[in-house]
């Protein structure tokens, strides 16, 4: 008879998670993932795990995996070299990326040009800390290190959002009040493949009480598919829509059916703005003025017991503060609220107008607004956990590509202002953020607001004003330079234009200066040589850079450039504690938080090792081991190891073992999490897999917090963006930099339509190509099997994703491919004016005959299975350039191609 | 009387596929084996389109072809409804796959592994010699409504003798139970919505329902 | 990919197709060979043909079933199950069609016993060749198989295939009543309305367009070489004096092929399976169920 166990696990391959399961061992063998049943009145999604957790199994097992050390023998790299990968033992391995930081640190952390000479990318949103065990401690023990070489983040995610969402309501990502909700406008959000399974088990909750959802968006995603109404809007003209809808809501209805009171008392509407576009300010305190009508004059704005008017025309007098020392003093000039320019600049967007861009009848786009506005309930209310609340179950989410790029502020700021004007935003039932990445602390979302000088929320924007404004940027994608909304947290530098520091290392632009490659560059859990777009140019950067440590799992395309392999223990062999609940990413809103653990299940494969002992075993080495383990008592490993009455912290001289520092990481979460009352260890974990506390639901939402410290939310007027935009101009122009004139461009309080789409179109032509030629937009959309954690090269999610139409193809619209001669399953060309890719094509009614998708990230040339199962991928064909950047340094996944039929089957 | 059968709501599933994965992983069935998957199916012409995700199986007919035509009896009704086969009894003559249509079962002759390179520790764990060329399906995780009977739990409701598709499901959309006790889960879910079976019309009486909308 | 449309199933192939090939020339020869007998001869080639004929059918399921030293469970389901039917009358047609071999042949030379085992053969045919046409039938997940449209066409082309056999075995072997000719062209007229009945109705009923393709298209030639030449032979041989033997065995022989190539295509090509329908597409949220699809189907 032989043994069987099951442990608890974590998943958190993908931002949605983590996801809990139980994998059980018979014989020592891992052989079945299971929800955590335990967990079920914890976890919102019932102690499940998504498709993408199944795959563990295999991923632990899978014969490709490198199970030792590898050094490269072959000092030539790129793509067609060999590496010559030799298996060597750990104390080499460890040695020779140790004697390179050593080396280094004898030269200095930063090069001459200022530039960190340590890089590391770790893909995955984030998600990658969750399994890196303690190497942030060692990052945070080093020093500088640059995160600026994306794999995707900064370009492909949900960028603008990430930039705005933050700037407006703390909303890192935004997701609907599902639960709450009974009407979402999603404009190609997709929560059904990437909300994970609290985001599924939510919407399809909404949906069965008959919650209604609108998908717009170029083609049927599962999103689409699940919702009561697609609408096929031609690609990037979301913003056209939206002002259509908010024509209707401001000239086609009547005022009453708007939230006035909300706008009135809990936005920036009222705010008078002056001539030159700036607020009209208080001359003493520098206060925005707004009406009062109770006192008939303009008051600051936190003048207590006023009444003010969210429109009309009034004579005034202030001062008016622009960009760097522009100062302008007015003397009873008629100045108008920010509602006021508003209305007035949506005047001009009627359906009509929209329905030329967007190819939405006017008709529907009058609908949809009647139905949102009907929907918001303005004037309910409900109570949670004892707190009276507006009640306004409408939504507005957003997905990749319409969010991100050229078009991406007009979205966030479209969404952002519909939640206003019925009053839904950050209220039970409306639009919420869901956690907070720029700000600090980030704690809880709550935490993070403080007040502005404005009666906005307070938000850390990089300098622009002469005396501080950084000329030389710290990381390579100059995200302080150049994008004052990236911020400067921990992940501000993951969030820059990640792009520009790919394209700039191999050619910086005019008057900036040499871009270097990095010394060293660490990578871990990402492939950026699959997953970036213009992936050739990527690989071959890659290959320029002189030393690459890549903590790997199989060989993969980017670790094909690799000088050393590190094996690490993957997810059932090595041990992690992390945080858990509150609200988070995607839509993971809890009602406890805490923490869980990971932990082996089974011995670990070959000479793979916990991958926090190798983080101490290069600390050590590397000579900053007391640093290191300060870091960790500091909260570096998820968890601080002291508190007020509790103190579990680790020697710092010494070197300890992985489950000496995951013990008293599990201590210390005992104790923060029962006020010190509980001290169990690592042991207790093991049993129990985690440990929470009840939280009120109130965290779910901001405007409480809003309410608490009388702030404002920063809508519809930009005044702000508009200075900071301004004096980030001066600045780039004194330097002599012109290259980012059409970004500072964005920069305005009130942004209009511009031809977004045109702006691709621009790029093909200027590129040489001709838009009859290169007739179809070529889109990208998630798979939640495959997206995220290499799962392309694991044979059981690959099988049961092609149970899934168009995986691992080319989607097109069947009477169009009929038109040209095209049957399901043909081989194509995709062609832009980059390169081409090639695949099977799938035929569809569900997307626009203008549009072909192409799911997933694929093309892989050594990843073992993947390379064998030939799939086309957009990145190979999306260029990456300053023309399709926009101000946050985003960019989108979306290109205009050629379709040529080949000969064959694929 | 019992009857198991499997409730499907069609408004909530997402084709997520996690069911499939997770009975692969139950009922360790090799590679291309799916006792359980989620069909993705397109209806309409472009605009006017929809896209259905399905799960499918064994129906677990009442009136089961694949068990009237097997010259063995490994196919067999259980008293709870359960069509189950016998792989010590079945020839693999594969008269019970052309029976079945609902493509059911499956007849694997020859081992096939994840990755050509080796068979991986856990295939080498649970791979069992008795199931090759014999007619596989889905038994609705019979071992653990079998269980059922000594713990005294109730399948579709306690997750350890619940089917592992249903268990697993992120959207809430499988569910199972006893369609003969007035009182169970699945029963009210019939009452209270409007369900079709797949091919109803071939008189199988298939132990599968669909939901399709609440009850007017 | 997951399939949703019809495909072509697998588990049965040209091995199946053999089973019914064999065991039907084999019972319809049977049959035939006590018709024969009525001018008061069994002819013993005739019965050993028949016998051969269904032995290979049954080797090819032999060959086709995955567990092969488990075919005596095969006899385990004679309740409901068309192939353990088939199974036990197959136990006996072929020790009783072997009999009436051995009896009618030139070593025991018993000619009262080798009538009744022919006859008993020929019933015991007559059910083998039914089994085979319900096993058909029985196989509800293969829309072409299961029409009752297809019975008649498997046991008339059974009966002209033995036909075709008669003449055959009668050119070589003698003993060929002199209605040989003019049965071989009733049954062949009688296949073809069978078949062409059976197109008809199948594609009215409803069928995976791809299994109506396969027949449709395979038709043609199943009509000029298994209906219309084997015809023109017969009458030819009727009217061609010495030649007459050679063109009917040629008849036989072409009725032979047109009626396997009928089989071939009916099991190996146009098993085309149910595939998966939806009656109604389910209501999101709001509004109304939208239409349903069978995917695949010509109705």
């Amino acid at each position: 008879m032989g043994t069987s166990k099951k442990f608890a696990q974590y998943c958190y391959q993908c931002v949605a998670g983590p996801d809990f399961l139980t994998v059980k061992v018979e014989d020592g063998v891992a052989t079945e993932v299971e929800p955590n049943f335990a967990l079920k009145d914890i976890h919102p999604g019932a102690g499940r795990a998504c498709v993408k957790a199944y795959g563990l199994v295999q991923k632990t097992y899978n014969p490709n995996r490198l199970l030792t050390p590898m050094k490269r023998t072959n000092p030539k790299k790129g793509r067609d070299e060999d590496p010559g990968f030799v298996p060597i033992s750990w104390d080499e391995a460890l040695d020779l990326v140790a004697d390179k930081l050593n080396e280094i640190k004898a030269r200095g952390l930063r090069d001459e040009h200022g530039y960190a000479r340590v890089a590391a990318s770790f893909g995955g949103g984030g998600t990658p800390t969750y399994y890196m065990g303690t190497f942030p401690a060692f990052l945070s023990a080093w020093g500088a290190v640059d995160f600026s070489y994306g794999s995707g983040q900064g370009v492909k995610c949900t960028h603008s959002e990430h930039l705005y969402g933050e700037l407006w309501h703390r909303g890192f990502t935004v997701a609907a009040d599902t639960p709450t909700s009974n009407y979402i406008l999603s404009f190609g959000g997709n929560p059904e493949a990437s909300h994970g399974v609290m985001g599924v088990s939510r919407h399809a909750d909404a949906r069965a009480r008959g919650a209604k959802r609108v998908q717009i968006e170029p083609h049927m995603s599962v999103t689409a598919a699940c919702s009561a109404e697609w609408i096929p809007i031609r690609p990037k003209t979301d913003p056209a829509f939206m002002y259509g809808l908010m024509h209707v809501m401001l000239h086609e209805m009547a005022r009453e059916r708007l939230d006035i009171q909300f706008l009135r008392d809990h936005t920036g509407s009222p705010y008078l703005v002056a001539p030159n576009g700036y607020f009209l300010r208080d001359e003493v305190t520098q206060k925005p003025l707004l009406w009062d009508t109770k006192r008939g004059e303009a008051v600051p704005f936190d003048t207590p017991d006023i009444v003010p008017a969210l429109e009309g025309s009034f004579t005034v007098s202030g001062i008016e503060v622009g960009a760097d020392d522009d100062e302008w003093r007015h003397e009873d000039i008629q100045v108008q609220t920010a509602f006021d320019h508003l209305v007035k600049q949506m005047k001009q967007y009627t359906p009509e107008w929209a329905e030329e861009i967007c190819q939405v009848p006017d008709g529907c786009i009058r609908r949809i607004a009647d139905e949102f506005v009907t929907h918001a309930q303005i004037g309910a209310t409900t109570v949670v956990d004892g707190m009276e609340l507006p009640l306004r179950p409408v939504a507005v989410i957003l997905g990749k590509t319409v969010n991100n790029g050229w078009g991406g502020y007009e979205c966030c700021w479209g969404r952002t202002l519909l939640a206003c004007l019925v009053g839904a935003l950050e209220v039970p039932g409306g639009t919420l953020g869901t956690t907070v990445r720029l700000n600090r602390p980030a704690t809880t979302r709550q935490a993070s607001v403080a007040p502005g000088p404005d009666g906005f929320m307070k938000f850390p924007m990089n300098p622009t004003d002469k005396e501080n404004w950084r000329e030389k940027p710290t990381a390579r994608n100059a995200h302080d330079t150049l994008v004052p909304l990236s911020a400067n947290s921990p992940w501000s530098q993951a969030l820059g234009p990640t792009h520009l520091a790919w394209m700039w290392t191999k050619e910086s632009p005019e008057n900036w200066g040499k871009v270097p490659t990095p010394d060293l560059w660490f990578v871990y859990r990402t492939n950026p040589a699959i997953s970036f777009w213009d992936t050739k140019s990527v690989t071959e950067r890659i290959a320029d850079f002189p030393f690459v440590v890549s903590f790997a799992y199989i060989r993969d395309e980017t670790n094909h450039m690799a000088d050393v392999l590190l094996p690490e223990c993957t997810d059932f062999e090595s041990t992690q504690l992390i945080r858990v609940g509150g609200t988070k990413f995607s839509e993971s809103y809890w009602d406890h938080e805490g923490v869980a653990l990971r932990q082996p299940a089974i011995k670990p494969l070959g000479e793979t090792r916990d991958f926090t002992d190798i983080a101490t075993e290069i600390a050590k080495r590397a000579g900053v081991l007391d640093k290191y383990n300060n870091a960790i008592n500091r909260g570096a490993g998820g968890v601080r190891l002291y508190g007020e009455n509790y103190d579990f912290s680790l020697d710092t001289e010494q070197t300890h073992e992985a489950e000496d520092i995951w013990d008293a990481m599990c201590k210390a979460a005992s104790a923060e999490l029962t006020d010190g009352k509980e001290t169990d260890g690592l042991e207790w974990y093991k049993e129990h897999g985690m440990r929470t506390r009840p939280i009120s639901r109130l965290i779910w939402y901001l405007f409480p917090e809003m309410l608490k410290q009388n702030l404002r939310f920063e809508m519809p007027y930009q005044e702000q963006l508009l200075r900071v935009g301004k004096q980030l101009g001066n600045r780039l122009h004194e330097k002599g930099i012109d290259w980012w004139n059409k970004q500072l461009e964005e920069y305005e309080a009130l942004p209009p339509w511009k031809d977004i789409p045109g702006i691709w179109e621009q790029a093909t032509v200027n590129s040489g190509g001709s838009l009859e030629e290169y007739q179809f937009w070529l889109l990208t959309s998630r798979s939640m099997q495959l997206a995220w954690g290499s799962n392309s090269s694991i044979q059981m999610i690959d099988e049961v994703a092609r149970n899934m139409h168009g995986h691992r193809a080319m989607v097109m619209n069947t009477g169009k491919a009929r038109e040209m001669g095209i049957e399901d399953g043909d081989l194509v060309e995709i062609k832009s004016t980059l390169r081409s890719t090639k695949g099977r094509v799938a035929l569809k009614q569900g997307i626009r005959p203008d549009t072909i998708l192409i799911q997933g990230q694929f093309d892989h040339w050594v990843t073992p299975y993947s390379k064998d199962n030939p799939a086309p991928s957009m990145n190979t064909v999306v260029p990456m350039s300053l023309e399709l950047t926009d101000s946050t340094g985003s960019s989108a996944d979306i290109v205009r191609v050629a379709v040529i039929k080949l000969e064959g089957k694929a | 009387m019992t009857r198991y059968v499997m409730v499907a709501d069609l408004r909530r599933c997402v084709g997520c596929q996690t069911c499939a994965a997770a009975c692969k992983h139950a009922n360790a069935t090799p590679p291309g084996v799916q006792w359980r998957q989620v069909l993705d199916m397109e209806t309409g012409t472009y605009p006017q389109v929809q896209r259905t995700f399905v799960p499918v199986g064994c129906m677990h007919c009442a009136d089961p072809p694949c068990e009237s035509v097997c010259p063995s009896t490994a196919t067999k009704i259980r008293p709870d409804g359960i069509v189950s086969i016998d792989y010590d009894l079945c020839i693999g003559c594969g008269y019970c796959a052309v029976a079945c249509p609902y493509q059911a079962r499956h007849i694997v002759h020859k081992r096939d592994l994840a990755y050509d390179k080796q068979a991986m520790a856990n295939e080498e764990q649970r791979f069992d010699e008795g199931r090759m060329s014999v007619a596989m399906k889905c038994n609705f995780c019979q071992d653990r409504i079998d269980h059922a009977a000594e713990t005294g739990q109730t399948p579709g409701v306690d997750p350890e003798v619940t089917p592992a598709c249903v268990n697993s499901c992120i959207a809430d959309a499988l569910h199972f139970g006893d369609k003969d006790d007035p009182d169970s889960n699945v029963n009210k879910l019939l009452a209270e919505n409007q369900t079709f079976r797949m091919h109803e019309e071939l008189g199988t009486d298939p132990g599968f329902y669909y939901i399709w909308d609440k009850n007017e | 990919m997951s399939r949703n449309e019809p495909w072509l199933q697998t588990n049965w192939d040209w091995r199946a197709a053999g089973n019914f090939i064999g065991g039907g020339s084999g019972t319809g020869l049977a049959i035939l060979a006590a018709l024969a007998s009525i001018q008061g001869t069994v002819y013993w080639p005739m019965g050993l043909i028949g016998a051969v004929l269904v032995g290979i059918g049954l080797f090819c399921v032999w060959l086709e079933i995955g567990r092969p030293w488990r075919a005596l469970h095969v006899f385990f389901h004679p309740q409901t199950s068309w192939m353990t039917r088939e199974a036990f009358v197959s136990a006996l047609l072929l020790p009783v069609t072997l009999l009436a071999v051995v009896a009618a042949g030139p070593f025991l030379a018993m000619p009262t016993l080798a009538m009744g085992a022919i006859w008993a053969a020929a019933v015991l045919a007559a059910i083998y060749l039914f089994c085979q046409a319900r096993i058909l039938h029985a196989s509800k997940g293969i829309p072409a198989w299961r029409h009752p449209s297809l019975m008649p066409v498997i046991i008339v082309t059974g009966l002209a295939e033995g036909a075709g056999f008669l003449l055959i075995s009668a050119a070589f072997f003698g003993g060929g009543p002199a209605w040989m000719q003019v049965l071989l062209v009733v049954l062949l007229l009688g296949r073809w309305l069978a078949w062409r009945k059976y197109l008809a109705d199948l594609t009215q009923t409803g069928a995976p367009n791809k299994a109506l393709a396969v027949l449709h298209e395979a038709t043609p030639l199943i009509n000029i070489g298994g209906h219309i030449v084997p015809t023109v032979l017969v009458v030819l041989s009727l009217f061609t004096g010495d030649f007459g033997p050679w063109l009917a065995v040629l008849a036989g022989l072409t009725a032979i092929a047109g009626g396997w190539q009928l089989k071939f295509v009916v099991i190996a090509r146009a098993a085309f399976n149910q595939g998966f329908a939806l009656p109604l597409t389910p209501v999101r949220g709001t509004g109304q169920a939208g239409p349903g699809d069978k995917p695949g189907w010509n109705n």
